[in-house]
C-alpha cells in the first residue's frame, strides 16, 4: 500500500479536482452550462455584472488549483507507461495535455476576469471578451482530439491488460466529441452553437460518462498494480483494500 | 482471449467490447436523431421544403451500396470461419470497394448541393444534413481502418484472429445500420 | 575528467538569464513603479503614447519574449533530479515537466499582450486598456503552474525516503512557503486598489520576490545536487 502512495495521490487529485471543477464552473462562476452566444452587447455587460463576484473569486480559485492538472496528466500518462506499448505514447499524451490547460481552461478564466473587473468597459469589447472566453474554452478541440486518440491506440495495442478494450473505443467517442463541437465556431444560435443541445448538452453527457469511467478504471488499475512490466494481475476481491 | 476462438457455439461474435461501443454510439446517435426530430416538429414547413432539395435517388443508391457492403463483409466472416481465407480476403476487398463507392458518391452529393447554394449554414435542415452525414462519413473512414485490419489479419497465417475479424465486421455493420437510420430520417421521412 | 553532458552548462545559463530578466524588469516603465489598475483608458493610452515610455516598453518586452522560456532548462534539470529520488513511479517527474511547459508559456502570453498594447499606441484608448488589462491579469494571476511546481517538488522531496535524499527537507518546506506566497496574486481581478491589485504589495511585490527567491535558491540547491551526483558517479566508476 505504501508503494502505491504516489498513485493514490494522483488518483485523489483527479477525483478532488473534477469535483472542484464542477463546483467552480457550474455553481460559483456560473459559466456552465454556457449562456447564449446571441446576446446583445448590453445584455453581455449585464451578464458580467450579474456574476461579478462569482467570476472574480471563482476563477481566482481556478488559477490557484489549475496546476493540479499536471499531476492528473502525469497519472494518466503513467497508465500508458504500464502498458506494453512504447513510452512515446505516455510522453506524447503528457505533452499534449500539459499544454491543453492554457487555451482550454485558463484563457477563459483570464477573459472572464478581465471582463468582470471593469464593468464600465466598452460593451463592444465586453462582447469580444465573452466570445473569447466561451469559444476558447469549448472550441479548443485538437488537444483533446489527438490526446484521446493516442490513449485509444495505446489501450487497443496493449498486451498487459491495463484497461479493457472497450475503454479504448470509449476514447474514440470522446475524441469525436471534439469534432461534434466544431460547428460552435460557426453558429451563433441553434443546436450547434456553443450552448446548443448537440454541441454542449450531448457532448457534456459523453464527457461525463467518459470521466467517471476512467476514474473508476484507474482506481482498479492502482488496486491491481504489481509494478512489473508484464500483464497486470486481475483484481482479487479479497484484496480490495 | 484466444480460447474464445476454439469454443464451439460462441454466444457473441467478436469482442464484447465492440458491442459495448456499438451500444454507446447508438445511444449517442439516437440522441442526435431525437434533437433533429424535435427541431423538425418546430418548423415542419422549412424542413420539408429543404428536404425536397435532396435527391432521393442518390440516397437510395448510397443505401444500396452500403447494404451490399454489409453483405460482402458477412460473407467474408463466413469464409474466414470456414477457413477459406482467400475467399474471405476477396470479400473484404469487395467491402472496401463498396465503401469507396459510397464515399465518392457522398462527396459528389455534397459538392452538388453546395454548388446549388445549399451549404452548411444555408438553413437548419441543411446544418443537420451536413452534420449527420459528415459524422457518419467519419465513422466510415474509421471503418476503412477496420477493413485494413481485416485484410492484414487474413494475409498471414500467423495472425488470422477470427475474433478480431468479427469485431471489425461488427463495426462495419454498425456503420451501415447508422446510415440506414440517417437515410430514413433525412431522405424518406417527409 | 568530467563528462561533457552539458548539464552544468545549462545550469550556468541561469545567472545570464537572470541578469537579462532583471534588466528587462527595470527597463519596463510599468514595473519599477507598478502601474495602477485604477487608471482610466485615457491615462493608460497616455502611458503607452509617452515617448519616454514607449521604446522602454517595447525593448523590455522584446527581451522578455526572447528569454521567457529561459528557465525551462533549470526545470528540466530539476525533473532529472526527481528521477533520482526513491520513488516507485515517474509521476512526479512527469508532473514537473507538465508544469514546466505551462508556466513560461503563460508568461510569454502576457508579454505578447504588452507588446500588442504598445504596437499601435494611437488606437482607441479602450483597446489599449483591454490589452494592458489582459497583460497584467495574465502576468499576475497565472500562478497555478508555479504553485503546482512547488507543491509537487515538496511532495516529491517528502516521499524521497532514502539515506541521502536528493534534496534536503528544508527545500520542501521552502517550496511550500513559496507556493503559499503566490496564492494572493490569483485574486488580482477582485481589487483595483490595495494589496491585491496588480500593483499591490501581495500581488506584485510579494509574488515577484517569491518567484525571484525560488529561482535563486533552487539554482543553488540544484547546483549542489548535480555536483554531488557527479562525485557519486565518479566514485562508483573509479
Amino acid at each position: 500500500m505504501n508503494e502505491k502512495r504516489e498513485l493514490w495521490i494522483g488518483w485523489w487529485t483527479l477525483v478532488v479536482f473534477y469535483n472542484l471543477y464542477g463546483l467552480l464552473f457550474f455553481v460559483i462562476t456560473r459559466t456552465q452550462p454556457p449562456p447564449r452566444p446571441a446576446l446583445e452587447p448590453s445584455e453581455i455587460v449585464r451578464w458580467f455584472a450579474d456574476r461579478h463576484d462569482g467570476l472574480l473569486y471563482g476563477y481566482a480559485i481556478v488559477f490557484i488549483v489549475g496546476g493540479a492538472t499536471a499531476i492528473m496528466n502525469a497519472t494518466l500518462a503513467y497508465t500508458m507507461r504500464r502498458m506494453s506499448v512504447s513510452r512515446a505514447f505516455a510522453y506524447a499524451y503528457l505533452l499534449i495535455y500539459a499544454l491543453a490547460t492554457l487555451p482550454g481552461m485558463l484563457l477563459m478564466g483570464i477573459a472572464c476576469t478581465v471582463g468582470a473587473m471593469r464593468p464600465d468597459r466598452d460593451p463592444a469589447l465586453m462582447s469580444w471578451l465573452y466570445d473569447f472566453a466561451f469559444l476558447s474554452f469549448e472550441g479548443t478541440m485538437g488537444v483533446f482530439l489527438i490526446g484521446s486518440l493516442i490513449w485509444m491506440v495505446a489501450v487497443l495495442l496493449d498486451q498487459n491488460g491495463v484497461f479493457p478494450k472497450w475503454f479504448g473505443y470509449l476514447n474514440l467517442c470522446n475524441a469525436l466529441t471534439e469534432v461534434v463541437v466544431a460547428p460552435a465556431w460557426i453558429f451563433q444560435s441553434g443546436v450547434f452553437a456553443w450552448n446548443g443541445a448537440i454541441a454542449w448538452w450531448i457532448n457534456m453527457g459523453v464527457f461525463v460518462v467518459y470521466t467517471i469511467v476512467f476514474l473508476t478504471l484507474i482506481r482498479r488499475l492502482i488496486l491491481r498494480e504489481d509494478f512489473g512490466t508484464g500483464p497486470l494481475p486481475e483484481l482479487r476481491t479479497d484484496a480490495a483494500a | 482471449m484466444q480460447q474464445r476462438e476454439t469454443e464451439a457455439g460462441r454466444s457473441i461474435p467478436g469482442q464484447p467490447d465492440m458491442w459495448a461501443f456499438v451500444l454507446f454510439e447508438s445511444v449517442v446517435f439516437t440522441s442526435y436523431f431525437t434533437v433533429y426530430l424535435v427541431r423538425r416538429t418546430q418548423s415542419p414547413a422549412l424542413f420539408l421544403q429543404a428536404q425536397a432539395k435532396l435527391s432521393l435517388a442518390v440516397g437510395v443508391f448510397n443505401t444500396l451500396v452500403l447494404l451490399a457492403s454489409s453483405w460482402s463483409i458477412a460473407r467474408c466472416v463466413q469464409a474466414a470461419r470456414e477457413r477459406s481465407f482467400s475467399a474471405a480476403s476477396t470479400n473484404a476487398l469487395l467491402t472496401a470497394f463498396f465503401g469507396l463507392v459510397f464515399l465518392v458518391s457522398k462527396v459528389r452529393e455534397w459538392a452538388s448541393e453546395i454548388g446549388k447554394g445549399y451549404g452548411f449554414t444555408a438553413d437548419e435542415f441543411f446544418s443537420f444534413y451536413y452534420f449527420l452525414t459528415a459524422i457518419h462519413f467519419l465513422h466510415l473512414l474509421i471503418g476503412g481502418i477496420a477493413l485494413g485490419i481485416v485484410v492484414r489479419e487474413l494475409r498471414s497465417p500467423a495472425r488470422r484472429s477470427l475474433e478480431l475479424i468479427e469485431t471489425c465486421a461488427t463495426y462495419w455493420h454498425t456503420v451501415d445500420y447508422l446510415w440506414v437510420l440517417i437515410f430514413a430520417l433525412l431522405y424518406v421521412v417527409r | 575528467m568530467s563528462r561533457t553532458d552539458g548539464e552544468l552548462l545549462l545550469l550556468w545559463t541561469l545567472p545570464g538569464v537572470a541578469v537579462i530578466w532583471l534588466s528587462a524588469f527595470l527597463l519596463f516603465p510599468g514595473f519599477v513603479h507598478p502601474m495602477s489598475p485604477a487608471l482610466s483608458a485615457e491615462e493608460v493610452a497616455a502611458f503607452y503614447r509617452d515617448p519616454e515610455n514607449l521604446p522602454r516598453i517595447r525593448y523590455s518586452m522584446i527581451l522578455f519574449n526572447w528569454f521567457a522560456v529561459g528557465f525551462v532548462p533549470i526545470l528540466a534539470l530539476i525533473a532529472l533530479q526527481i528521477r533520482r529520488m526513491a520513488h516507485r513511479t515517474p509521476i512526479f517527474a512527469y508532473a514537473i515537466i507538465a508544469c514546466a511547459a505551462g508556466g513560461p508559456t503563460i508568461f510569454l502570453m502576457a508579454d505578447l499582450f504588452w507588446l500588442l498594447a504598445a504596437f499601435r499606441p494611437m488606437r482607441d484608448p479602450q483597446l489599449t486598456l483591454l490589452f494592458n488589462d489582459l497583460a497584467w491579469v495574465t502576468f499576475s494571476s497565472q500562478v497555478g503552474f508555479l504553485i503546482a511546481q512547488s507543491v509537487i517538488l515538496a511532495l516529491a522531496i517528502y516521499l524521497d525516503r532514502q539515506e541521502r535524499p536528493v534534496f534536503p527537507s528544508w527545500v520542501a518546506h521552502f517550496n511550500l512557503v513559496v507556493a503559499a506566497l503566490l496564492i494572493p496574486a490569483a485574486f488580482v481581478g477582485a481589487a483595483m486598489t490595495g494589496p491585491l491589485a496588480w500593483n499591490g504589495v501581495l500581488t506584485f511585490w510579494v509574488r515577484n520576490a517569491a518567484v525571484g527567491l525560488w529561482i535563486v535558491v533552487m539554482a543553488v540547491v540544484l547546483g549542489r545536487a548535480i555536483r554531488r551526483q557527479r562525485a557519486e558517479d565518479e566514485a562508483a566508476a573509479g
